[in-house]
């Protein structure tokens, strides 16, 4: 029987089929579903797992691993920068013999596309000899997810499996098995039988996937040797050979050039390295079947391909408005970024990572790094500013669900040091931008049951911050207010002033309010809301001069009307 | 031995608006008859009303992506992301586009004419707002594009896959707005 399923949930299937008995997991794109798959295969197929969503992915990782250790058979899953805050527990589970398996999914994102760096895994892994698997679809995830957790039992160490966003967001029919009874179909190697002796083509992940269409479109397929890699480390032998019998080899694989650094051989191996590839991003159809042309060309084979340029060339004449992603119609964060940026023009706004970096088309984010990097950089702001004598107001802002995971010795070491910033938490009580995960504040688990809530009031309180507020953020007025006391009114023994801004995510509750808000008729054409607020149901009617209000995009919040300089204009007059 | 066949379809939206659905539907009318498909997404990001690309390929293919000049339908969901994929269209192609236009600029619609793309327009949003559920402005797109009676994407096997997918109201209203694309697709070619 087959289902159609994303990659995420084909390696959630692959998983349960080999009886995984632990799976944790934080919540990072383009790995978010795998852990709600296990919960579901797992259901379906009355399979008792253990699954939890970890408060970051070091958590994740020695939750899984001390279960290994023991002798279960464990996953966790995270993305790829997620690997680096689980990076030292994993270079020292290297280390030790484990009597169960354990399979770590660490999902790459080429491009990236939603992440603030590319990095690839396998360099790691490859760097520190561990086993890692590079799937070119979903029905091979699920296959590499099954054997990667076996193999990973036989050999007593972490396997790592590594799809890419194209693998795990690809939709493909799977064949499902009986739990222990998957036939996986893991062929590395040569491919087809091609016998053109001027070049041939070493992929692996999606990269041999595009490849192979892209031959196909050529009519090369017949002509050009290909060497299909799966696992990336320790890598097949006959790779070697396969190099060895050719005139020129070329490399296709994302992100890095991981196997090309391995096969490299000057003059004779193509790929990232000699500049034929990008040296980052994603590679896309049309890179592979240029180089791929290219590499022809280099051999003397005659391939007919003409590249178009007609319709581009028109459409560059058209002006197509940009359409970078947006915080939602009705988003709590939005009220919040303006008020922070109302309450104080000219302080410096280091953010973090979730929904509210587009803190930074408001002007309310300045800079950031990473996850927990809000409260670091404020710190670090802060006694440069004193050094220097300088009275810059420091406004930095997170998520929930963030500061959970990585904010809490930050903020601890913060108020220990006395420092002088405000931070805002932006509580919406849920994971939002990778698909609505509980956090620790909701007081449920992974699979929907109570459990304890952690209260983020206790929490700074306990970790020493002496000011907490709480404010719910449509209450534009009074936000700015508290937002400019706190600045105000530090003490030097304060330390950092916490505003939570507390109010859920409306994509999460789905909530509308039946009003029609009314600025159409008040506007004089000012553009100040669509500057300064941004709202997806805003739009500029160009014929009549000011704004109109998309009915079908609004959601009534509401929060419009304190930005409108009219609308306070005509409410003073009525008042 | 069997003919090669293979058809590419691109999806090209904004960012919680059903361009996703839209995609699987497709797949799964493949998949229905026992065609091969692979679709791949975007996630994250690109939902928070950013520009979507949902990409469908059936048949004999290995990947999910497509390169320039290779797309055999556009599906647009909204009208300046239908342009800006525009040149993935491949010579004889379709394109359908959600606008409540009457044409499209000159210049590109005598070039298109010229790649022999067979361009429709159709005004999705007001169909699917007169059925009270303007989210579901893609279900007109699929109907009009089902009543071009390309196999394995029949009227007949999409609205399968929808009554597959959906439940109860939002199945109703859906299917709705999905045989009122189908007939403006029939109306419009005689």
């Amino acid at each position: 029987m087959r289902e159609l399923m994303i990659g995420n949930y084909a390696i959630a299937r692959g998983l349960v089929e080999a009886k995984v008995e632990i799976a944790a997991a934080y919540p990072g794109t383009p790995s978010s579903e795998i852990l709600p798959g296990i919960i579901e295969f797992a259901k379906r197929e009355n399979l008792d797992v253990h699954c939890e969503w970890s408060v970051n992915e070091k958590v994740a990782f020695e939750a899984a691993f001390g279960a290994a250790l023991y002798g279960k058979k464990a996953a966790c899953m995270m993305k790829q920068v997620g690997l680096n805050v689980a990076f030292p527990s994993f270079f020292e589970s290297l280390e030790r013999e484990i009597r169960g398996g354990l399979l770590l999914v660490s999902c790459d994102d080429p491009g990236p596309l939603s992440s603030q760096t590319e990095q690839d895994t396998r360099m790691v892994c490859s760097l520190l000899g561990v086993t890692v698997l590079d799937p070119s679809s979903p029905s091979e995830a699920a296959d590499c997810a099954y054997y990667g957790l076996l193999l990973s039992k036989k050999l007593g160490k972490p396997v790592v499996l590594r799809p890419t966003h194209r693998v795990s967001h690809s939709r493909e029919a799977v064949r499902l098995y009986h739990l222990g009874k998957r036939k996986v179909r893991l062929k590395e190697g040569l491919v087809g039988k091609g016998s053109f002796k001027g070049f041939g083509i070493v992929a692996s992940g999606t990269s041999y996937s595009v490849v192979m269409d892209v031959l196909s479109e050529l009519g090369l397929k017949r002509d050009i040797p290909v060497f299909k890699v799966i696992k990336v480390h320790p890598l097949n032998d006959k790779v070697f050979q396969f190099r060895d019998s050719l005139e020129r080899v070329i490399v296709f694989e994302e992100t890095d050039a991981v196997i090309e650094a391995r096969l490299n051989l000057k003059g004779k191996v193509y790929g990232r390295l000699n500049g034929i590839l990008p040296d980052a991003g994603e590679l896309s159809y049309d890179i592979i079947r240029k180089a791929v042309i290219e590499m022809c060309h280099l051999s003397g084979l005659k391939v007919k391909y003409e590249e178009e340029r007609e319709v581009d060339e028109v459409l560059g004449k058209i002006h197509l408005p940009l359409r970078p992603p947006k915080l939602c119609s009705g988003c709590p964060h939005r009220a919040t970024f303006y008020a922070m940026k109302r309450a104080c023009p000219d302080a410096i706004f280091p953010g973090d990572i979730g929904c509210y970096t587009l803190g930074i088309s408001l002007g309310a984010v300045d800079v950031f790094v990473d996850m927990g990097g809000s409260v670091n950089l404020a710190s670090g702001f802060d006694s440069v500013f004193k050094k220097e004598g300088r009275d810059i107001p420091i406004l930095a802002s997170v998520g929930d669900s963030t500061f959970f995971h990585a904010c809490l010795p930050e903020i601890y070491d913060a108020a220990r040091k006395k420092r002088k910033f405000v931070l805002v938490i932006m509580d919406n009580n849920i994971t939002a931008m990778t698909g609505m995960q509980p956090t620790p504040q909701t007081g449920l688990t992974a699979d929907g049951k109570r459990t304890n809530s952690i209260s983020l009031e206790a929490t700074l309180s306990a970790l020493g911050v002496k000011n907490v507020k709480v404010v719910d953020p449509y209450e534009i007025p009074t936000l700015v207010e508290t937002i400019k006391n706190s600045l105000s009114n530090f003490e030097a023994e304060d330390g950092p002033f916490v505003i939570i801004a507390r109010r859920e995510c409306l994509l999460h509750k789905k909530k509308k309010w039946e009003r029609d808000i009314e600025l159409d008729e008040i506007c004089t054409g000012c553009k100040r809301c669509l500057k300064d607020f941004d709202c997806p149901s805003m739009e500029f009617d160009e014929d009549k001069k000011r704004i109109r209000i998309n009915r079908d995009l609004c959601v009534g919040c509401g929060c419009c009307l304190f930005v409108c300089p009219q609308f306070s204009k005509t409410k003073k007059k009525v008042e | 031995m069997r003919k090669r066949f293979s058809m590419e379809i691109l999806c090209a939206g904004i960012g919680g608006r059903g361009v996703l659905l839209a995609s699987t539907l497709l797949l799964d009318s493949a998949i229905r008859k026992g065609i091969y498909g692979i679709g791949s997404d975007e996630y994250g990001m690109s939902q928070r009303g950013g520009s979507v690309v949902s990409l469908v390929k059936v048949g004999d293919v290995k990947s999910p992506l497509i390169g320039k000049g290779k797309a055999d339908v556009i599906l647009g969901f909204e009208e300046s992301e239908f342009l800006r994929n525009l040149s993935y269209a491949k010579r004889g192609g379709i394109g359908i586009v959600n606008t409540p236009k009457k044409a499209l600029n000159s210049t590109l619609q005598d070039l298109l004419e010229k790649r022999g793309v067979s361009l429709y327009l159709l005004d999705a949003d007001d169909i699917a707002r007169r059925e009270g559920l303007y989210q579901a402005s893609n279900m007109a797109v699929l109907g009009f594009f089902s009543s071009l009676g390309i196999e394995p994407f029949t009227f007949e096997n999409l609205r399968d896959s929808i009554c597959d997918r959906l439940k109860g109201k939002m199945l109703e209203k859906n299917l709705k707005i999905f045989e009122k694309g189908f007939e403006k697709g029939r109306e419009r070619r005689g």
